[in-house]
């Protein structure tokens, strides 16, 4: 079809769609560079709330236990309620050692299962006790083995015997599997004592976790208010980390699509030279001829954008959906970063051509030389 | 009018100067068809690049229409050139994506506005009004250098630089340019044109030629411009 005007657009149109291969491939290579950008903005985003749910099902990271020499007041798990924020889980634990039919000492813990049951979601149980069933136990993986009958399990404490009905088992590789729980308000009336240890999971970070104990400390003076160093650091490295990882992954990946559509824009215009030569003999001015090559690159990271936006929004969700079991929705908000990123591409990787097109000595070119 | 006064270009390279035109004295009247001619190497392309104000001098005044172009800026020197200089190339150089009738529409982009309908007088003026919507690749040599010289005519610049117009061409389309060149001249152009062929040569008013970048003027062969005019 013929243009009744020549139009800047009309020359950038004709010179992509002639140079088809060139052009798709630095239209591909943009398109990634977006698409990636895309998905590791969209992700990182949302990374912080997806790492701190799974540092969650990893059980409490404050402990709260009271000296030697005294008890937690009765009121102490409200007060940890209360100071730690609404968002975050407690369950409250006493301690006894007992001991069985087959005369083996055990420990006894009296907690309240359901508050458990959410805080320490990584323990592997057969089967939950019954918040309405008072004389129910879970019976640790070990502590199953020094009772004669599971099913009728026979305790004595300081001389006073209870017998409970042991209702699953409970797994997890550590002390828990030598213990036997029991419901808190059996447990009091049974040994006479109380709550001894308050465990607290505050989902956040690192400093949203010293905050929360700074509050404990103040809210239960007198009591030992420790963050479970391991979990805490542990969680605040691998955010760290995977923050760094995915700027750097950006970066990388930035850097080699700079590098492929910097090779394909200087082919472009070495293949192009007497083409620009000639232009320039017709009248051409230099401002005009790198406007027309820039904008060409231009258009070719905006198409790229807008691909690179709907391939990496889907990629996002699906890496989402695979690691973490929840869909992450395309976020508008990663858009300008991710057009900021393919410009700066498209214009560095412009550069050089442009001091090539800057060069170009029509009169040599021209003469084929 | 054309003047060179003393026109020196030299190009520097390897350690060495060399000297592509030296002292170049002789003017080109307005409505002139001249001839360049010499062997390869004589400084013909340097001539033409000069005329053409594709490059400036070293040294010496090169005027065109009174003004001196060996002192213009870069700018005003494309401005000039779009304004007053018609090129055609023995490769043609069209630009490949663009059809014949938008070929000659890029000298009217880059001088002032494109308009289609002036494009496609001009092709018909050089027989290609059958031919507008081809591109080059679906165009003869001929037809595409035709193109070229529609493309050259289009902002009716008072000067035409020809480097080798028929160099790539068979007779038959040799003698299509020559004529619509002569045809040009009778409406007033000035011609410079470069060739190897002594007959193109012999269709000119005045011969310049080089050797070893000195330049050498022959008078008009007056038995050839009536032949050539009839």
């Amino acid at each position: 079809m013929l243009a009744s005007k020549l139009t800047m657009t009309h020359l950038l149109r004709r010179s992509l769609i002639h140079r088809r291969a060139r052009s798709l491939s630095a239209l591909v290579a943009l398109t990634v560079s977006a698409g990636v950008a895309t998905a590791l903005l969209t992700l990182y985003a949302g990374l912080d709330a997806k790492l701190h749910h799974e540092f969650r099902s990893f059980g409490a990271n404050i402990v709260i236990t009271a000296p030697t020499t005294s008890a937690l007041p009765a009121n102490a798990l409200a007060q940890v309620k209360t100071a730690a924020g609404d968002d975050a889980l407690a369950a409250a634990f006493g301690y006894a050692v007992a001991t069985t039919d087959r005369g083996t000492p055990v420990v006894v813990s009296g907690t309240d299962f359901a508050a458990v049951k959410k805080l320490d979601a990584w323990w592997s149980v057969d089967a939950w006790p019954s918040e309405l069933d008072t004389n129910a136990a879970l019976l640790g993986q070990r502590a199953a083995n020094f009772v004669a009958n599971e099913h009728e399990v026979k305790l004595t404490f300081a001389g006073k015997p209870l017998v409970l009905h042991g209702v699953g088992r409970l797994k997890t590789g550590g002390d828990e599997d030598s213990r036997i729980y029991m419901p808190m308000a059996a447990f009091t009336s049974w040994t006479g004592t109380g709550t001894s240890v308050i465990e607290v999971q505050v989902p956040g970070g690192a400093a949203k976790v010293e905050a929360a104990i700074s509050r404990l400390q103040h809210a239960l003076p007198g009591m030992t208010v420790q963050p479970v160093r391991q979990l805490v650091e542990g969680e605040s490295r691998i955010v760290d980390r995977t923050h760094t990882l995915m700027y750097a992954a950006v970066m990388l990946i930035a850097l080699t699509v700079g590098v492929s559509v910097l090779a394909t824009l200087s082919a472009s215009v070495l293949e192009r030279r007497r083409d620009f030569a000639l232009m320039k003999a017709l009248g051409g001015s230099q401002a005009q001829l790198i406007a027309l090559f820039l904008l060409e690159a231009l258009l070719l990271a905006l198409a790229g954008v807008v691909a690179g936006y709907i391939v990496g929004s889907a990629l996002a969700w699906a890496i989402s959906e695979g690691n973490f079991g929840t869909a992450t929705l395309p976020r508008l908000g990663v858009l300008p970063l991710v057009l900021l990123l393919n410009l700066a591409i498209a214009v560095m990787a412009a550069l050089f051509p442009a001091r090539v097109l800057r060069g170009l000595q029509p009169a040599a070119l021209l003469k084929g030389e | 009018m054309i003047e060179l006064n003393g026109v020196t270009r030299e190009y520097a390279g390897h350690g060495s100067t060399v000297r592509a035109l030296d002292h170049a004295t002789f003017d080109i009247h307005t409505g002139e068809w001249v001839a360049i001619t010499g062997p390869s190497g004589s400084g013909k392309s340097t001539l033409v690049n000069l005329l053409g104000c594709l490059d400036r001098p070293t040294s010496g005044e090169l005027k065109i229409d009174g003004v001196d172009v060996s002192t213009m800026s870069s700018g005003d020197l494309n401005r000039f050139r779009s304004d007053k200089i018609g090129f055609i190339f023995q490769q043609f150089h069209l630009i490949p994506y663009l059809s014949a009738v938008e070929n000659v529409m890029l000298a009217q982009y880059f001088h002032s506005m494109t308009d289609e309908n002036e494009a496609k007088m001009a092709l018909e003026k050089v027989g290609l009004g059958s031919r507008i919507s081809h591109l080059p690749s679906e165009l003869s040599g001929g037809e595409q250098q035709r193109v070229c010289i529609a493309r050259a005519l289009i902002n009716n610049p008072p000067i035409l630089l020809a480097d080798e117009p028929t160099g790539n061409l068979d007779a038959t389309n040799q003698k299509i340019v020559a004529n619509l060149l002569g045809e040009l001249h009778r409406y007033g152009h000035t011609i410079v044109m470069v060739t190897h062929d002594p007959e193109m040569a012999a269709l000119a008013q005045r011969k310049i030629a080089l050797s070893h970048g000195k330049v050498f003027c022959h008078p008009t062969s007056a038995a050839r411009m009536v032949r050539l005019q009839r």
